[in-house]
């Protein structure tokens, strides 16, 4: 589903260089569930802007699904956002002037979907997340674990076989984040490839594989 | 498009809906400044020509004058004068002319109903109404061919002299005596703007025609030919050929600038014309310079937005969104708010240029208030504003809506 070779993503400041990931290749099965884990520094987050097409490498190659998005334009690397990857972040993101139910409709408006799908998807998805109830309250008008599981259902929206999970529990309390996990292990269950980065071991255990990063190398 | 995106804008743009009034008022300022000056410089343009046409319309005046070239063994210095004759000489010879009259005028007393006055009297025929723009208010007419024909002892008056003799009650049918020799009033003629003239406006003049004319002023020669041409064109052409037949008649050489003279009224009229476009053209780019500030203000909100949403920018591109996604909801934005600036300060415009047309004109003082007072909207106009508003409207949206579309995912997410 993800394969990586020979990743190097180079940072440059002036005349300052930094190599923020040192020719990393490393492959990830459809299916699985990967946890990434190191230190601040380590290039955790500049791996997941990568395998999110947020970002694009400096040299190597990186096929997702079958396609090459080493040389794909903005555009074409916002459809594969679009469709293929659906993103959970540590503070939610969610849209402040959208309701719940906007939020989650969002990723459907970018692809084209039309009305009467859209709206059978948001439902689903906000049932499943158990927030239907919910669905004309703003995000201030949510509680944390609340904001997550819309971000969560705003995820899965365009259906994409990755998610990728930036420390999807860092902001939210032990129970939420069990709510979370939950859910995550479900959606694995269920055969949908997760990435989730994190500090928690706790939370790290409940995958299958964890990748250690050091220094913007794969030490494990 | 569904509703959920126009949702989206609306929520951003309230929150900044107090920045985004002063800037709704520049516009309105800006569409009040343009459309009024723009009706305001055409208003003017066209009291000048209706102004212009108080004297007549595509006027040839033909004058003597006195030689200054010695012809054929004579010498300079021969005066020149016309005569009644000249006006079917010329009009046999020249078939481009479409009317001609001759006319006559001298100081003369007036008077009726106990009143007397001195007015200039002229002598002419029923062609000069058409020419001189001599219409005749309700109930009365000008002078017609059997007037002269029939030598009638009647009068078209000016609306000052029938006031001046007769005051508020009709003069058609009434009698005026003019140097002991009693006419009656056939005609009062209507109210009319007029900025050029001669002898004074025609509301203070008094016409007879031509051949009872001549039995109170016994000069054979007349005061000048009024000429039409068929077309404007020709003008030119009538003007040379007048002095060749002319200076054969009355043996002066064609080229003597003195010999003849001419008031052209087709020149004059272009003239005019070339200075009221200048002034429009002038307001137009004033009122245009205004608005502009108005475009600066959505520019500076435009950006400030595109500022303020990075983060919301970010999610956007994050999930899915394209470039233009992202620009299209900036157009939006820059459009909604150029439409509610300007929609207001249209209807406003709209309105006092219609209550200002309401405002009376004085024909008897004709002044600056006919060229002010008079303002007018046309579809050159309406069509010269949305396009600028267009232009506009485009330049104001684009940089922000670009810079905006240009955000880095990465970053914009990280912004706080």
């Amino acid at each position: 589903m993800i394969e990586l070779n020979g990743i190097t993503k180079v940072y440059r400041t002036g005349s300052q260089s930094l190599e923020a990931l040192r020719g990393i290749s490393l492959g990830i099965g459809k299916g699985e569930f990967v946890s990434v884990m190191g230190p601040s520094g380590s290039g955790k987050s500049t791996l997941m802007n990568i395998v999110g097409c947020l970002d694009t490498p400096t040299a190597g190659e990186y096929v997702l699904d079958g396609e090459n998005v080493a040389g794909l334009t903005f555009d074409e690397l916002a459809a594969v956002r679009n469709r293929k990857i659906g993103f959970v972040f540590q503070n939610f993101n969610l849209l402040p002037y959208a309701t719940a139910w906007e939020n989650v409709e969002l990723p459907m408006l970018f692809d084209g979907k039309n009305a009467k799908k859209r709206r059978e998807r948001v439902t689903e998805l906000l049932n499943a997340v158990g927030l239907l109830d919910w669905r004309d309250h703003r995000p201030t008008e949510l509680s944390g674990g609340q904001q997550q599981r819309i971000a969560l259902a705003r995820a899965l929206a365009n259906d994409p076989p990755i998610l990728l999970a930036d420390e999807p529990t860092g902001n939210l309390d032990s129970k939420s984040g069990e709510e979370i996990m939950a859910i995550l292990t479900e959606l694995w269950q269920g055969g949908r490839t997760i990435v989730m980065v994190t500090h928690n071991d706790h939370i790290a255990a409940c995958s299958e594989r964890i990748i250690r990063l050091f220094d913007g190398q794969v030490v494990a | 498009m569904n509703a959920t995106l126009p949702r989206f804008f609306w929520s951003e743009y309230r929150k900044r809906h107090k920045r985004a009034a002063l800037i709704t008022f520049a516009l309105f300022w800006g569409t009040l400044s343009i459309l009024l000056l723009m009706a305001f410089g055409q208003g003017m343009s066209t009291q000048f020509q209706v102004a212009f046409k108080g004297l007549g319309e595509t006027l040839i005046m033909v004058y003597g004058g006195q030689t200054s070239l010695p012809f054929e063994g004579l010498p300079k210095g021969r005066p020149i004068a016309l005569y009644p004759e000249d006006i079917d000489y010329l009009k046999d010879r020249i078939p481009e002319i479409l009317r001609i009259a001759p006319e006559s005028y001298n100081f003369l007393p007036v008077s009726a109903n106990g009143k007397e006055i001195n007015r200039t009297v002229h002598g002419t025929t029923a062609e000069f109404g058409v020419m001189r723009t001599q219409v005749p208010q309700l109930g009365g007419r000008f002078l017609n061919a059997a007037d002269a024909a029939e030598g009638r002892k009647v009068a078209f008056i000016g609306w000052k002299v029938a006031t001046d003799l007769f005051g508020s009650a009709d003069a058609v049918g009434k009698t005026i005596v003019i140097a002991r020799v009693p006419f009656t009033v056939v005609g009062v003629l209507q109210k009319k703007i007029q900025d050029s003239m001669y002898n004074g406006p025609d509301a203070e003049q008094v016409y007879l025609p031509f051949h009872s004319y001549q039995q109170i002023d016994n000069r054979r020669r007349i005061n000048q030919i009024h000429i039409q041409p068929r077309e404007d064109s020709q003008s030119k052409l009538i003007e040379s050929r007048v002095k060749t037949l002319l200076g054969r008649k009355y043996r002066f050489d064609p080229d003597d600038r003195y010999a003849t003279s001419f008031w052209n009224t087709i020149d004059d009229a272009k003239e005019g014309m070339a200075i009221f476009k200048g002034i429009e053209i002038f307001l137009s780019i004033i009122g245009a310079l205004t608005l502009l500030i108005g475009a600066v203000g959505v520019t500076n909100l435009m950006y400030a937005a595109a500022k303020e949403r990075t983060k919301e920018i970010g999610i956007k591109l994050a999930i899915g969104a394209r470039r233009r996604t992202i620009i299209a909801q900036f157009f939006l934005e820059t459009v909604f708010v150029f439409t509610k600036g300007t929609f207001w300060g249209f209807i406003t415009a709209f309105n006092i240029v219609h209550l200002i047309r309401l405002a009376p004109i004085n024909y008897d003082s004709f002044g600056i208030e006919a060229y002010l007072l008079r303002p007018e909207f046309s579809l050159r106009i309406l069509v010269i504003y949305v396009v600028v508003l267009g232009v506009l409207c485009f330049l104001s949206g684009i940089f922000p809506a670009l810079r905006a579309s240009r955000a880095n995912p990465i970053e914009s997410l990280r912004y706080e």
